[in-house]
């Protein structure tokens, strides 16, 4: 899979954990697909595939009972809510309009979770997928580096 | 014994920080009333028009109020609320 070219290293993921996401977005294809990444200081431990409530190729939400529960386990564990993944059917790796908007509060230029590496992984080309990690603050994404170890 | 309220990143900034607040009310509407009155500000952040707004995540003891009763959600001493935002997207 192509990576990002960003220079700023801000997320490291086994390949295993690679794999789980893929194997969650491919699953999911044609619709999208989403998930939460645990980890510690940049490294992700943990991979949690979520549930798409509003299944489609064009849109994503988590299930609340489901994402609330598992932000408790994540805290319960002594990690952090590191990463938040998605998959894009018909669009390239890059946060969309709508990504962008709400990763906000309503309204705000709050950030909900500001620690967080946004990971979008294009299936554009199913037999090369494309994924890249960005974090969303000031309105915009700013690419950074999602390192494979 | 009071309700704690969770309060999430992007609103803490109305909380002084704090990330963990105690207040009484009766249901969610007046959880709101009571959230502003003593942060104000918080109720245009978490409602509109007298409904939680969309992609806000309200939780009474784990149990999302959408599948109760939504603002009318009975509270009572020593329940634990959460306000968490929607994790969402798309690519329109």
């Amino acid at each position: 899979m192509e990576n990002s070219r960003a220079s700023t290293t801000a997320l490291k993921i086994s390949r295993d954990d690679l794999q789980t996401i893929l194997d969650h977005c491919t699953a999911a294809y044609p619709n999208e697909a989403c998930g939460i990444l645990a980890g510690r200081a940049g490294r992700v431990e943990k991979v949690y595939p979520m549930r798409n409530v509003r299944p489609s190729p064009v849109a994503y939400e988590m299930e609340a009972e489901e994402q609330l529960r598992v932000m408790k386990e994540i805290r319960q564990a002594g990690l952090w809510l590191v990463g938040i993944f998605h998959s894009h059917i018909n669009s390239p790796a890059y946060p969309s309009g709508v990504d962008v908007e709400q990763a906000y509060w309503p309204g705000t230029l709050y950030p909900n979770y500001p620690e967080a590496v946004y990971v979008i992984l294009s299936l554009r080309d199913q037999k090369n997928p494309d994924f890249k990690g960005y974090l969303i603050h000031d309105g915009t994404a700013e690419t950074v580096l999602v390192t494979i170890e | 014994m009071p309700i704690k309220v969770r309060i999430p990143t992007p609103l803490q900034k109305l909380t002084n920080g704090k990330a963990e607040v105690e207040c009484l009310a009766k249901n969610v509407a007046e959880l709101v009333d009571v959230l502003e009155k003593e942060y104000p500000g918080m109720r245009e952040r978490l409602s509109e028009g007298g409904k939680i707004r969309r992609f806000i995540n309200i939780y009474v003891n784990d149990d999302d109020i959408r599948f109760m009763n939504k603002e009318e959600t009975g509270l009572k001493d020593g329940d634990n609320i959460s306000i968490v935002p929607a994790i969402a997207g798309g690519c329109l």
